[in-house]
């Protein structure tokens, strides 16, 4: 007997919205349950002092400012380097043998575990060239780890740019750096801006790769080579060594809302650019 | 109506290979100056082949080259040391899908002069105001300048794209590539009429689907057929009188 499509339809619907709901969900629980624990925690001193007693007490302004500058650093290392590679592999090459090597090499270390990248960054940056644990060993690190991320980003965002546009910009007398910059780079925009995002949203969280190579110093960083400590490297070192289970929350609290609020802030720009442009 | 006198683009014994397959064969043509030059003939013809060998813009086609020569004012545009750049900026060219570029029209317009090095307002404000009166279009958007060029009309846009070529001060050859196929009657009278006083000032290439289009603003008119120049001559001689049988069958529209 066969069951008749309107209870098939009825299923899969259910069946559908219930995987979304429970998705969202989880999501919200985590979210809530970590805010819940953790923003009563959070005042204006716990953000802006200085840690005590190995951060049993005081406030976490160093790993904050690290957490901002270790992705900072990484995304202007990695953007130049990322969207040169992707705009070589679209613009200037034709597809070959070798760039679908590459391609393929890419994709690969998109999915590396980040450990792997820590442990090269310690043996390469910190023991090999005697930087030590540092902001600068740290944010190499996070570079190559995040290269990978923007590049396929940016490649999908260049390749979607019409070709008309570019025909249009050649047979107006333009070399192809110039059509690049003028015409291929800012309609590739937005997709380079996702892949920043998921960028620094996969480099503030990171953990492993950074307490192998930026260290876990708890002092303000003056200079880049420095050894910094994260949020995200804090409050594992205060959960995992029982210092601080209060702090531990308060610092995840933050560094939640700091995801938040770097991901609205990035999007907005963006809109703010394509809005400007199709006005 | 006499006979050409001068000739802007000498074309001698060109041919075209795409992957191995001729696209054009040994095409000789002589493009008069301050004319318009009407390509016909049914798809497949290598209008659009021939019309893209002008400015070269066939070098971005992969596995595409070209044979013979092509004299611009008596230098061969595909000699080795010939500077591409500045071929494409003294023979511009109109798509047949009006393409504006994701900017003000302002910056449309401009995007030729800027590259250029043009770069006083005063100057590139004169430019547009210039360009789009040549291309019957600044009556309408003369208020609405930093509006997005995205945002006009297929015909106005059509026209910016005219607009956009016509601004450019190396400008001496407009090529157009069935550019009023997706347009309405009146923008396509629009663009006609532009041409027809465009060329006291420049030399005209026109590749067209439409044989009346040919015939209403062409001088010269040329027919093409897979890949091969059949005829060329004077526009009423080749719509009255053709030599090539072919030719007569085409513009009767006995086949094509």
């Amino acid at each position: 007997m066969r069951i008749p499509p309107k209870i098939t339809q009825a299923f899969a619907v259910s069946l559908l919205g219930f995987a979304t709901l429970l998705t969202v969900v989880v999501l919200l629980f985590i979210i809530v349950f970590v805010l819940g624990k953790g923003l009563p925690g959070v005042t204006w001193e716990f953000l802006a002092t200085n840690p005590k007693d190995m951060g049993k007490a005081g406030g976490i302004l160093p790993t904050l400012v690290g957490t901002v500058l270790l992705p900072v650093m990484a995304i202007a290392i990695a953007l130049p380097l990322g969207v040169g590679t992707s705009v070589y592999l679209t613009e200037y090459t034709r597809e070959t043998r070798l760039t679908r090597a590459l391609r393929f090499g890419t994709d690969c270390l998109a999915g590396i575990p980040s450990i792997i990248f820590g442990l090269f960054g310690f043996i390469f940056f910190v023991v090999m060239l005697k930087m030590g644990w540092c902001l600068l060993s740290g944010a190499l690190t996070l570079a190559i780890m995040v290269l990978p991320t923007i590049i396929r980003t940016s490649e999908e965002a260049i390749r979607a740019v019409p070709n008309a546009y570019r025909e249009v910009s050649f047979a107006l007398g333009a070399t192809r750096w110039e059509t690049v910059l003028k015409v291929v780079l800012p309609n590739a925009l937005p997709g380079i801006v996702t892949g920043v995002v998921l960028g620094i949203g996969r480099s503030i969280g990171e953990t492993a790769a950074v307490i192998f190579t930026a260290g876990s110093a708890l002092r303000m960083p003056m200079t880049a080579f420095d050894s910094v400590r994260t949020m995200s490297v804090h409050f594992y070192i205060l959960a995992r060594e029982g210092i601080s289970n209060q702090n531990a929350y308060a610092t995840a609290a933050v560094l939640i809302i700091s995801v938040l609020l770097i991901n609205l802030l990035s999007y907005s720009m963006m809109h703010r650019f394509i809005a400007k442009r199709s006005r | 109506m006499s006979a050409p006198e001068n000739v802007k683009i000498s074309v001698q014994r060109f041919s075209v290979y795409h992957n191995r397959e001729d696209a054009l064969r040994d095409i000789t043509l002589e493009i008069p100056s301050n004319r318009i030059l009407g390509i016909i003939g049914p798809a497949g013809s290598g209008k659009t082949t021939f019309l893209r060998a002008l400015n070269r813009l066939n070098d971005l086609v992969p596995d595409m080259h070209a044979e013979g020569k092509m004299l611009l004012d008596g230098q061969d545009i595909y000699h080795p040391s010939f500077d591409v750049v500045a071929l494409r900026k003294r023979v511009g060219m109109l798509f047949a899908l009006p393409v504006a570029l994701p900017m003000s029209i302002y910056e449309n317009v401009v995007y030729g002069p800027r590259l250029s090095g043009i770069r006083q307002r005063a100057r590139l404000d004169e430019i547009v105001e210039r360009s789009l009166q040549a291309a019957f279009l600044w009556d309408e958007v003369k208020d609405r300048l930093q509006m997005s060029g995205l945002r006009l009309s297929g015909g106005q846009q059509q026209r910016l794209c005219l607009a956009r070529v016509l601004a450019m001060e190396e400008l001496e050859v407009i090529l157009l590539d069935e550019p009023c196929s997706g347009l309405d009657p009146i923008s396509t009278a629009k663009i006609e009429e532009a041409l027809t006083v465009l060329k006291n000032k420049y030399t005209i290439v026109l590749v067209t689907n439409n044989t009346k289009q040919a015939a209403r603003v062409a001088d010269d008119t040329a027919f093409f057929l897979m890949g091969n120049l059949i005829e060329t001559g004077l526009t009423e001689k080749i719509f009255t009188v053709p030599d090539d049988k072919r030719t007569n069958e085409y513009v009767t529209g006995r086949f094509g």
